[in-house]
């Protein structure tokens, strides 16, 4: 499942060695990026969210016995991690996100709001899931182990994610098409 | 599973290039089939491609890692490797996380016990008393130290001393004051004072009360004392002969005659060069005499005199004693000396000072005293030279037969019970006997509500009048239970004996009189009598007793739930006509169940009047079924009883859900708040 050496790394990291753990963000942090993006839809927020997932996962390493399990782990702190930003940032985003995007007009930001919106009211894990799918271009198998998810059901998730975007923006992508 | 019906994940999955060949082909072939589906792929591929875009747009530019690791970097700072890494490495090791999870347990065990207030030290200090005292005392090392050195020096020192006060007086007696130093106080000190003062009171024994110093006179006296008492052993200590020996003996006998053994021990008295103190004798009423004589003869003698005189007669008893009083003998010899010199000493101090009066006064009263003393002292010594030099014995004298009997009473006593129908009148007539040599000691006549009348008389009657006394009283009315009891008492002795004379006493006569109706029945009988007609044949019943010169004592009547009717009646009959009214039930019914009591009692004087009881019972058979059986009151009876066990059901259901509700609350609460827990974390 997973070779021996990167096994290592992470009992190292585990363990408390810097570097590997440092080596862990270069490789990770794009995907745990691609996770807090995909449920805040913010870039500074999600960039945010990763720090504290990674100064977090670095503080409770302990916790973890069994090194195959550490990118799963690190992937569901910065779920938490973003779902508490998200929390945090709710009372103000609902008044004013609307209102900051009235006023512009154009086609293609128009199209990029709905898209906003239809993402927003995606349920929080398929967000995770699509995210992690269009920015890493991981396999499912893969995604389904970060996430935590059985084997097969992400396909199912996407399915419904796609369809159900590709519902809400039928008009807007018709004119787009045409 | 059909493609159509999936058709969004499989789109998805292709546009991902997720799908296997073979699914793929399956798709590609339903989409040339479905327009719908085609549709949904063609906005499917839009939508990708839009999202494609998006992301591209926000993908993180290149130096995200740098920015990530320079973060955290700065917000986790290295420490020093082995403090960082250490603890860490602890944390992975089982055997340090139950290590804490044990020292955590006695963490928590240790805070109870201090809050119980329980020690956990064990009893290794509660052994000594003084290490006990130390840790409850604080003190500083030196301090102890000085503590220590001090009890060690005052231990030798009171040794010391010891040993001079030993020396100076010899092993005998000792009176040395107490040093001044075990008085001062101090724990360790005090341990030593005691011990001392034990071995000075042991020496000292010889010397009574005096030895307690009291007043300062008394020191004063008790230097004398001491100084000159340690003489007394060089004189007294024994020589063989100078012990003093107090002997005496004490013999009991029993002798044929008095008077002659009298004078036999005092002729042996006089052989054995000793002499009669004192005799006393007493007469008895039997004429026997006993008494003590009391005789002193020379120590030296005694065996010799005991052995003659247990010839006088049968020996019961003796006892032969010595009494060593050698040493308080010589005691008081050397108090008495001492007492001598004090005198002296007082009387040229009397003689010298003469100017303070109270200075006299002091010494003519202690002069006063030391001469009481002195007397006292010289009597004792006499008292033991009189006691040492003749040995007493006390013999006590019995004649033979001392325990016989003077004479002998006879004491009657009867006992009569007398039924009649007036108790009054006879009482009356009892009373009327009354004479001088008929006395009537106690007459008595109660009448209680329920109208029962009965008497008692007691009487004391000469000897020579009481046959015909009792004669008389015996025709009065039925004799029941007449007892007579003859004592004879011996007087001024026990046993038998041959030649006292026998006297009748008086005769005590107690009569109780009652109605016949308490009288018990002589014969008791039980009978059933099986009729139809219950009320009528009753009636015949008391007809039949009342022909035979019966009375009827109760009756009653009753009738049960079944329609059975009972007669009860209950009849009393002299037993001369018992046999004729019997016969005469066969005309009533059928008799059943009959039952015979006889009480054959002693004493019974005119059975034919006695009375018999019968009890009799009629009764009928009444109805074949009654209102408690059939159809019906089964009926009603199962309805009955399957109310009452539905009812004891559905309490016993209440009872259960009383039981388990909160139980089943608990375990809701808990599946509650687990699921709340799963679900955020999820």
């Amino acid at each position: 499942m997973m070779d021996a050496n990167e096994r290592e790394v992470y009992r190292a990291a585990i363990h408390g060695d810097r570097e590997a753990f440092e080596m862990i963000i270069r490789t990770y942090s794009r995907p745990l990026f691609a996770i807090t993006y995909g449920i805040l839809q913010n870039r500074e927020e999600a960039e945010d969210a990763v720090q504290d997932t990674l100064v977090k996962a670095w503080k409770s390493r302990w916790r973890v016995r069994d090194p195959e399990k550490f990118p799963a782990w690190l992937c569901m702190i910065a779920r938490h991690c973003a779902r508490d930003v998200f929390r945090k940032r709710r009372p103000i985003s609902v008044a004013e996100i609307p209102e900051a995007n009235a006023p512009e007009t154009s086609d293609s930001s128009g199209l990029d709001r709905q898209l906003h919106s239809a993402l927003a009211s995606l349920p929080e894990l398929h967000r995770a899931a699509l995210s992690l799918r269009y920015f890493e271009e991981m396999d499912y198998a893969t995604i389904e182990n970060r996430l935590g998810l059985s084997n097969g059901s992400l396909r199912g998730i996407l399915g419904r994610a796609l369809a159900s975007m590709r519902k809400q923006l039928k008009p807007a992508l018709a004119s787009k098409q045409s | 599973m059909t493609i159509h019906d999936h058709i969004d994940e499989f789109l998805a999955a292709d546009l991902h290039s997720e799908l296997s060949d073979e699914e793929r082909n399956a798709l590609h072939t339903h989409l040339v089939e479905c327009a719908d589906c085609r549709q949904a792929h063609q906005e499917t591929k839009a939508m990708n491609k839009v999202l494609n875009e998006k992301f591209e747009n926000e993908k993180p530019n290149l130096a995200f890692e740098n920015r990530m690791l320079a973060h955290f970097r700065n917000r986790a700072p290295e420490r020093a490797r082995v403090f960082s890494q250490f603890p860490f490495n602890l944390l992975y090791s089982r055997a340090t996380q139950l290590a804490g999870v044990a020292a955590l347990l006695l963490a928590l065990v240790q805070v109870g016990r201090i809050i119980t207030g329980e020690h956990f030290l064990g009893n290794r200090y509660d052994s000594s008393p003084v290490s006990l005292e130390q840790s409850v005392r604080p003190m500083s090392m030196n301090e102890r130290r000085e503590e220590a050195d001090l009890a060690k020096r005052d231990e030798v020192r009171a040794k010391d001393i010891r040993n001079r006060a030993l020396k100076a007086t010899g092993d005998s007696t000792v009176a040395t004051p107490p040093p001044p130093v075990a008085a001062t106080g101090g724990s360790a000190r005090a341990e030593v004072a005691p011990e001392f003062h034990e071995e000075k009171a042991a020496p000292g024994r010889n010397i009574p009360a005096e030895g307690v110093a009291q007043n300062p006179v008394d020191t004063f006296r008790r230097d004398e004392v001491s100084s000159t008492a340690a003489e007394a052993p060089a004189t007294g200590n024994p020589a063989l002969a100078n012990q003093k020996l107090i002997r005496n003996a004490t013999v009991d006998l029993e002798i044929v005659s008095f008077d002659q053994a009298i004078q036999k021990i005092t002729a042996f008295a006089a052989e054995e060069k000793g002499y009669v103190a004192t005799t006393n004798s007493e007469k008895q009423e039997n004429g026997k005499l006993k008494g003590q004589i009391v005789v002193k003869v020379l120590p030296e003698n005694l065996d010799r005199f005991l052995q003659k005189i247990r010839g006088l007669g049968e020996l019961k008893n003796q006892t032969l004693g010595t009494e060593d009083i050698t040493k308080s003998y010589f005691d008081t010899e050397a108090r008495l000396k001492n007492a001598r010199v004090m005198e002296q000493r007082l009387i040229e101090m009397l003689k010298k000072k003469s100017e303070d009066i109270n200075d006299l006064l002091q010494v003519e009263k202690e002069l006063g005293r030391v001469r009481e003393q002195i007397e006292q002292m010289q009597g004792e010594l006499k008292f033991w030279d009189s006691q040492v030099q003749f040995a007493t014995v006390t013999i006590s004298l019995a004649e033979k037969d001392l325990e016989e009997a003077a004479k002998y009473l006879l004491k009657e006593r009867a006992q009569l019970a007398i039924y009649t129908p007036e108790v009054e009148k006879i009482y009356n007539d009892l009373k009327s006997l009354a004479s001088p040599k008929v006395q009537i000691t106690n007459a008595q006549l109660d009448r209680d509500n329920s109208g029962r009348v009965s008497a008692r008389v007691s009487m004391l009657i000469a000897p020579e009048e009481s046959d015909g006394m009792i004669a008389k009283a015996k025709a009065m009315g039925r004799v029941e239970n007449f007892q007579t009891q003859t004592e004879r008492v011996a007087q001024g002795g026990e046993g038998m004996s041959e030649n006292a004379n026998t006297k009748r006493d008086k005769v005590e006569l107690n009569i109780t009189i009652s109605r016949d109706e308490q009288e018990q029945a002589f014969q008791q009988t039980t009978l059933r009598i099986r009729t139809s007609t219950v009320d009528e044949r009753a009636k015949k019943l008391r007809e039949l007793a009342e022909k035979q010169s019966g009375r009827v004592r109760s009756s009653s009547f009753s009738r049960d739930p079944e329609g059975r009717e009972f007669a009860s009646v209950a009849v009393r009959v002299p037993m001369k006509n018992y046999n004729a009214l019997m016969q005469s039930f066969d005309s009533l019914g059928k008799v059943e169940d009959v039952s015979v009591q006889r009480l054959d009692r002693t004493g019974q004087v005119d059975e034919a009047n006695a009375p018999a009881d019968l009890q009799i019972q009629v009764y009928s058979q009444g109805n074949i079924v009654s209102s408690d059986t059939g159809l019906i009151a089964t009926l009603r009876r199962t309805i009955a009883q399957s109310a009452a066990a539905i009812m004891w059901s559905l309490r016993m259901i209440g009872v259960a859900i009383a039981f388990l509700a909160p139980w089943i609350a608990a375990i809701v609460v808990i599946v509650w708040i687990v699921r709340r827990i799963r679900s955020r974390r999820s």
